[in-house]
């Protein structure tokens, strides 16, 4: 039962979930709430029909994880090597609210349906990472949030841990404060991962991205990142011995989920759809980065905008938002094979290129997806406390695939005759080029 | 620069590191291309900011993945110790789409490679992040190194002054002995 001051949420993944008064004037604030009404998933609730959940419950997830974690790596035991870097009990308090409140906070930037096509959403120079730093630090949040809380956070702290300096470019980040970041936004033990692949998965109907999150989180130590031919001794979220195996797991975790949900091909199709609907829609093609818009654009917006020119033949997004509310979308002409890789690493470029050609723009869309970030690699503490990498000790770990994919989409009346077009021609499409001087 | 020139570039560095003996993980190869971009002038466009080790690219990090998901590199096992970065099975045909563009830089990442090709990571963590911030302070660089030497520690406290000093000296040497291969490349 919830103590006195402290408030209690059910969730899915982690039953409960635990706020403070202060917290809770956080999550109900405007900019947490609109994160009801953004979709984790996209359209992927249209290939799996479950994928309805939002940013706000993952919001609450990542707090919730990156709680557990920090509570595990600043007790003991700590390396030797690590001590001098755990700030006292009363700093530690500070750093472990501002922690929750980053990852609240960490997604609030993101655009309509999550949308991943920021370069041409948004203008030069932008993205939701941008954007969530100037939502933090903006004068509504200032003066209705962040100077209400009975305990006091730095504004700078809670954006330099929830973006971490991937995002926050500009900054510099002391040892400190690169782990808590790393606890939220790192490639190989951030909750952030953590909590989308459990909660996508439960809600996708996919056992893909289940792992022993509970085991993981609680073998989390910070170490030196040294062993094998890594000689520094820079601290870094590495693992006890006996936590490998979740490891593992978790990277396998993230593989499937990758190549079977996130990468699945209508999935991105629908994505592309999306973004071309909204370039007709929105003023210059572009979302506004002022926050008082951005707080007022949601999923609900766009889907109504969505219905309207769906049911309106002059609306200038006509077209694509009926191949998306009327399931038309466009099919698979083409995706990446070894073969032509081989013979031209541009292979699905070429054939899109040509596509275009013999059938004109409109009626061909290509997607491209390489996997970011590294993610094997991690110190490991042995039983005898020697810090080893994580690739010495784990076969599995060096064998993870890399994530990729290449489509060529046509629109489905044109793919018959297209398919055996490519047939006829691919040895000649995909031939490279010269090489051309920059 | 366009993207597979690029790779073509990185693929090139990679064996060049190979050949000075260097491990060539990730880190190695980090910094080599900080000290190619920054102090060679090869304009890969890659954004550093100081971070992992010193001076870190999430850009090229994400290169280095695209470039194994495509097979111009891959991880070779190097037991008892971590993996190395090697050629992929499409390195070769890359590098034939490429040869202009692997000629023309060339002697600057064969530069970089025997330079920094002897070095472990601690050491090239501290002579990258003595690059890093003699790039970001104006003050000629003899009459700055107390200041940057504490700069370092304070920044990478694991690094200690005496050490950032002597990274210091040798970032000097390594930057006038680039900037005259630059003048005559």
């Amino acid at each position: 039962m919830a103590k006195k001051d402290e408030h209690e949420i059910r969730d899915p993944i982690h039953v409960f979930v635990r706020l403070d008064t202060d917290e809770r004037r956080v999550l109900d604030s405007r900019e947490l709430q609109r994160l009801r009404h953004i979709h984790q998933l996209a359209l992927t609730y249209l290939v799996y029909p479950g994928a309805t959940h939002r940013r706000f419950e993952h919001s609450l997830g990542v707090m919730e994880l990156a709680t557990r974690v920090f509570d595990v790596i600043t007790a003991p035991p700590i390396h030797e090597k690590i001590r001098d870097i755990i700030p006292n009990k009363n700093k530690r308090n500070y750093w472990r609210r501002v922690l929750r409140m980053a990852a609240l906070c960490h997604d609030l930037g993101h655009l309509p349906f999550s949308h991943a096509a920021e370069t041409e959403l948004l203008p030069e120079g932008w993205d939701h990472e941008r954007l969530t730093k100037e939502i933090i630090r903006s004068d509504e949040m200032k003066s209705q949030t962040w100077e209400q809380l009975e305990v006091p956070v730095k504004i700078e702290d809670i954006v330099k841990v929830a973006l971490g300096p991937k995002g926050t470019k500009e900054l510099i980040f002391n040892e400190w404060e690169t782990i808590l970041s790393e606890i939220i936004t790192g490639d190989t033990f951030g909750v952030d991962r953590m909590d989308y692949l459990l909660r996508d998965s439960l809600h996708a109907g996919v056992a893909y991205g289940k792992f022993d999150h509970y085991r993981l989180i609680d073998t989390l130590r910070i170490l030196p990142k040294g062993g094998g031919e890594d000689d520094s001794d820079e601290p870094t979220l590495g693992l006890d011995y006996g936590g490998v195996q979740s490891a593992e797991a978790l990277l396998w975790a993230r593989y499937f989920m990758f190549s079977q949900v996130y990468c699945h091909s209508v999935r991105r199709i629908y994505d592309i759809h999306l973004k071309d609907f909204l370039q007709k829609w929105l003023e210059n093609g572009k979302f506004s980065t002022e926050t008082k818009d951005h707080l007022e654009m949601t999923d609900i917006d766009v889907l109504a905008a969505l219905r309207e020119a769906n049911s309106d033949t002059k609306h200038p997004g006509h077209i694509h938002a009926k191949r998306i509310i009327g399931r038309d979308h466009f099919k698979l002409l083409y995706s990446r094979n070894p073969n032509d890789q081989n013979i031209n690493p541009n292979a699905a470029v070429a054939i899109y290129e040509a596509a275009c050609k013999e059938y004109g723009p409109d009626f061909v869309r290509s997607d491209e997806y390489r996997q970011k970030g590294e993610s094997q690699y991690f110190p490991v503490i042995s039983k005898d406390g020697r810090v080893l990498q994580s690739v010495e000790l784990s076969d599995t770990l060096f064998k993870v695939p890399v994530v990729k994919s290449d489509f060529v989409f046509i629109d489905r009346k044109l793919r018959p005759k297209a398919l055996n077009w490519l047939n006829e021609k691919r040895e000649e499409i995909i031939k490279p080029q010269k090489e051309t001087e920059e | 620069m366009k993207r597979l020139q690029r790779c073509a570039i990185m693929l090139s560095l990679v064996e060049a590191l190979f050949q000075r003996k260097s491990w060539c993980g990730e880190t190695h190869i980090q910094k080599s291309t900080y000290f190619l971009q920054e102090l060679l002038r090869v304009p890969l466009g890659f954004d550093f900011i100081l971070y992992k080790h010193g001076p870190f690219s999430f850009d090229l990090s994400d290169e280095l993945m695209a470039m194994r998901a495509d097979n111009m590199i891959q991880l070779k096992s190097r037991p008892p110790y971590g993996p190395s970065i090697v050629p992929g099975e499409n390195g070769d045909r890359l590098k034939e789409l490429f040869t202009k563009t692997i000629q023309k830089y060339k002697e600057r990442v064969g530069f970089v490679a025997k330079e920094l090709g002897v070095y472990g990571v601690a050491e090239l963590e501290r002579i990258a992040t003595a690059l890093y911030v003699s790039l970001n302070d104006s003050t000629p660089a003899k009459d700055a190194i107390e200041e940057r030497a504490s700069c370092i520690n304070k920044l990478k406290p694991h690094i200690s002054v005496h050490e950032a000093r002597r990274s210091l000296e040798s970032r000097w040497e390594i930057s006038n002995r680039a900037v005259k291969l630059v003048q005559t490349t």
